[in-house]
């Protein structure tokens, strides 16, 4: 009774393990079920047992309730794809002029909308690719076929790729300094010999739209949730969801409404890229100080004025970084787009892997990167350069980056004359050919060949043990786990960690996926983050840790982060595939690659939040380094360190949805498979929330953790 | 009742804690009790299922053996070149054919003048067709039901007889010729 009274906790954490452990052991596997009979399979069987609701008929294998629970909620994906297929098909039908034909044409308002849409998107996208490339698509807009024709001087001829490439170096100087413009100079250089400069523009076009649109629709819907409570109440839920949404899972709608190419791509990046700049344009006007708003109001400021004139440009860090965070996510999407026709390097980097061409793809992957990581320190160095108001300047030193890029414009232009006629065939001076430039693809490929041939043993034997002796027991572990068993887990967390409250909402989560028809689906899903978070968290946190005793050491490993995190989470595949081949063992590493990433950058900034006076008191005690990193740091990073664990956790979701590529058998199979399906929107969708729910579930239980002990330790 | 809200009140957090615990725990139980009355199949689906099972034995049975037959007219009876199935083949055999061609069906059409007719007019349609193994006679029967408006009048004739031979063509087998005089 003493103990019970000492550790409370303990004790109710022991009593909910047991009743869990009790009932994995009291409940058997019924003797009719089997993994490959899941209740996703959507297979007809006569075994199967149906109900109707709302008109849409569910089937599925009705088992023991305690096992699985029935799928009520199996109408959904159907009901989804019947309102999307009504809203574009049946609903609202009006005229509306067409101009090709000359005539009136009955369509519904939603298909006309969204072809207006894309049809815009498209102009925008053409047009950035002509001025980059060149083309005559923009001009034929305004004009006609014919007029093109009869004047062939008006097609837009595109930028040499020494223009942009000193251009993007100028910029880079203006924001950075010498170090940035020389890896802009020397990155778009090397974009353009390795033969990679059309997909490169390709994508860049694509993400000259996406990223300023995704900007101002996120400024000004974090403005209005600034502004009104009620929006900001009616944004939250869905911006909670699209944080740990997967970018896959929003493709397969978007397909239905938008059709495929670069478009619906642009859109789709929209909708995942805007979310972070709402967050961090709120996290920025909210963080202005009030005495600088009063300072506004005094002068006379009216509600616009102190919006634009005062809010913003105090809140100007954390809208750039949110900048900063809608080009990440754009390049991140400019990947996963390629799955509906986006054109670029994304698509060759797909195709590459799709040939299992890995020598290809880690030349896409690289000119990826590259582009990312530059733009990545472009805005943050934008983000952190100060407005210089006093400085009195003189022309030339006012506008001596304008003079420099005319400067460069008429060399660039007068080089590529000279190329037209020095080269014969191609004008390397104006563009490397896609298949014309360096190529290092088949020395990697033999790479990959030695790495085989030479290893194949080793890693053949790696492999077959970690699947055979880890990877399945565990999953049979988890898949073995009785849908009540689960549920009392999972709800019995939330009330000892936040009391009724996250109980229920984490009740109510882990209920959508359980009443799903995917929930064994899900079980393999969160079997393989979990695998992927256990082991990127002993990494990250022992890294994170052993970096922190050095300050060198830990400038070079947050600046390692920096970089890892820049890349697309497609390019992780790329080296784990040269190694492993097409296995569950690539999908874990890839997942363990790149979620230990947050593990290891919350571990440092952890450590580093612990105060210096802390330090020094520990110090003077006389503690042992050993006793200070376990008495004082750890305890009161952890906090922190376990927001990183959040972090790891969202981050491996994704991997492991994505690693679908590759082929596993988890939820992100099924999305995979919904994209290539006509009435795919639905399941599409709903899988993608569930995945969204698991890291949710974990979001909650873990951030509601982490706000007890904060307080507990007088942190925040 | 005031007396009990005032003790449970006064007991100390860790306690009212555990009991909340538990009563979380009592609540799912019991929900999952009245799920299980609603929708919990258990038993019937075992018995069910293993019935499924047996027939899809069968049928793999039957597939294996089908994929062992040479390609070709396989008939029932003697005085041709074409493989003869012996009394054990033709009843398997009946048993795992599905498909009756157009051509069995305008052979028994032949000889049933209103059946083809309706068969012409609607384009060729059939409503249903069947094999079936009859236990009693030791045969297998197969036909058709064609459906459909002739000359204002609404008819479904059912035209069947004996599947005297089959085509196999490696991949599964076909009513090759129906005797229906």
């Amino acid at each position: 009774m003493e103990l019970f009274k000492k550790y409370p906790k303990l004790f109710q954490w022991i009593f909910l393990l047991i009743v869990f452990f009790a009932l994995c052991f009291a409940i058997d596997v019924p003797e009719t079920y089997k993994f490959i009979r899941g209740q996703a399979e959507f297979v007809k069987d006569p075994n199967q047992s149906t109900f109707v609701f709302l008109g849409k008929e569910v089937r599925y294998y009705a088992f023991d309730v305690f096992w699985r629970l029935p799928p009520l909620l199996g109408w959904l994906p159907i009901w989804i794809n019947d309102s999307l297929f009504f809203l574009m098909n049946d609903w609202m039908p009006m005229e509306f002029w067409n101009e090709d034909t000359q005539e009136y044409k009955t369509r519904p308002l939603v298909l006309q909308i969204t072809r207006n849409l894309t049809a815009f998107m498209t102009f925008l996208i053409e047009l950035i690719r002509e001025i980059l490339l060149g083309g005559l698509e923009t001009i034929v807009a305004f004009t006609s076929w014919d007029w093109i024709d009869a004047n062939p001087w008006a097609e837009l001829p595109g930028l040499p790729w020494t223009i942009v490439a000193a251009g993007s170096a100028i910029l880079a100087y203006k924001l950075g300094g010498r170090g940035l413009a020389i890896f802009a100079g020397l990155a778009m250089t090397y974009i353009s010999i390795f033969g990679q400069w059309k997909p490169s523009m390709q994508t860049l076009s694509f993400i000259l739209v996406a990223a300023p649109l995704s900007f101002i629709f996120g400024l000004s819907l974090g403005i209005a949730a600034f502004k009104s409570k009620r929006v900001e109440k009616a944004l939250y839920p869905i911006l909670l969801v699209m944080q740990t949404m997967p970018q896959y899972a929003v493709l397969v709608p978007a397909l239905v409404l938008f059709g495929v190419g670069d478009h619906a791509a642009v859109i789709i990046t929209m909708i995942v890229a805007v979310p972070p700049m709402i967050l961090l344009t709120l996290l920025g006007l909210r963080a202005v100080p009030p005495e600088v708003i009063e300072a506004g109001r005094m002068s006379g400021c009216n509600n616009w004025q102190l919006m634009f004139k005062v809010l913003i440009p105090t809140a100007r860090r954390d809208i750039l970084i949110g900048v900063n965070q809608v080009i990440m996510v754009c390049f991140s999407m400019a990947v996963i787009s390629a799955f509906i026709g986006a054109k670029g390097l994304g698509f060759n980097l797909l195709l590459a892997l799709n040939q299992l061409n890995i020598g290809l793809a880690l030349e896409a992957g690289l000119c990826i990167s590259l582009i990312a990581i530059l733009l990545d320190k472009m805005s943050l160095a934008w983000a952190n350069k100060q407005v210089d108001y006093f400085g009195n300047l003189n022309f030339f030193q006012r506008n001596k980056n304008s003079l420099f890029f005319g400067l460069i414009m008429i060399v660039g232009i007068a080089l590529a004359y000279f190329g037209s006629i020095y080269f014969k065939e191609y004008n390397y001076l104006f563009e490397v050919p896609h298949n014309k430039g360096i190529s290092t693809a088949d020395f990697w490929n033999k790479g990959v060949d030695w790495i085989f041939d030479t290893f194949f043993v080793y890693i053949k034997a790696f492999n077959t043990w970690l699947i055979v002796e880890v990877l399945q027991p565990m999953r049979a572990l988890y898949l073995r786990m009785p849908a009540i068993a689960t549920i009392v887990l999972v709800v019995g967390a939330g009330y000892l960690i936040g009391g009724i409250r996250s109980a229920l909402v984490v009740c109510g989560l882990t209920l959508f996926i359980a009443l799903s028809p995917w929930w064994d689906r899900a079980l393999v899903t969160t079997y393989m983050a979990t695998f992927g978070v256990i082991v990127s968290c002993i990494i990250g946190f022992t890294v994170g840790t052993l970096c922190f005793q050095n300050k060198h050491s830990t400038k070079f490993m947050l600046n390692v982060c920096d970089i890892f995190q820049t890349f697309p989470s497609f390019v992780y595949l790329i080296p784990v595939m040269m190694l492993f081949g097409i296995t569950d063992t690539s999908v874990l590493i890839a997942v363990i690659v790149y979620a230990t990433i947050p593990a290891t950058r919350y571990t440092i900034e952890g450590l580093r939040s612990v105060p210096s006076g802390l330090h020094d008191a520990a110090t003077m005690s006389g503690v042992t380094k050993f006793q200070r990193l376990f008495k004082i740091e750890f305890p009161l990073a952890f906090p922190h360190m376990m927001l990183g664990l959040n972090q790891t956790i969202v981050f491996a979701l994704f991997m492991v949805i994505i690693g679908a590529f590759i082929g596993t058998e988890d939820l992100g199979q099924y999305i995979l498979k919904a994209l290539s399906d006509k009435k795919g929107a639905g399941i599409g969708l709903t899988l993608g929330i569930c995945v969204a729910f698991i890291g949710l579930i974990f979001d909650n239980l873990i951030r509601t953790w982490v706000d007890k002990r904060k307080k507990h330790l007088g942190i925040d | 009742m005031e007396n009990y809200k005032s003790n449970f009140k006064e007991l100390p957090e860790p306690i009212k804690q555990f009991g909340g615990l538990i009563g979380i725990m009592i609540i799912i139980f019991i929900t999952f009790f009245v799920l299980n009355k609603m929708f919990g199949e258990g038993d019937e689906l075992v018995a069910k299922m293993k019935i499924e099972e047996e027939r899809i034995a069968q049928e793999r049975k039957l597939n294996k053996l089908i994929s062992s037959l040479p390609s070709g007219i396989l008939v029932s009876f003697d005085g041709t070149d074409h493989f003869k199935l012996s009394d054990e083949l033709y009843e398997a055999v009946c048993k795992a054919t599905k498909l009756i061609p157009q051509r069995a069906i305008m052979g028994a059409n032949f000889l049933n003048f209103r059946a083809h007719e309706i068969y012409t007019i609607n384009g060729n349609k059939i409503d249903e067709t069947f094999v079936k193994w009859d236990k009693e006679k030791n045969k297998c029967f197969a036909g058709f039901v064609v459906s459909g408006n002739n000359v204002g009048v609404d008819e479904t004739i059912s035209v069947s007889g004996e599947a005297l031979s089959f085509l196999s063509t490696g991949i599964d087998t076909r009513v090759y010729f129906i005797k229906n005089f």
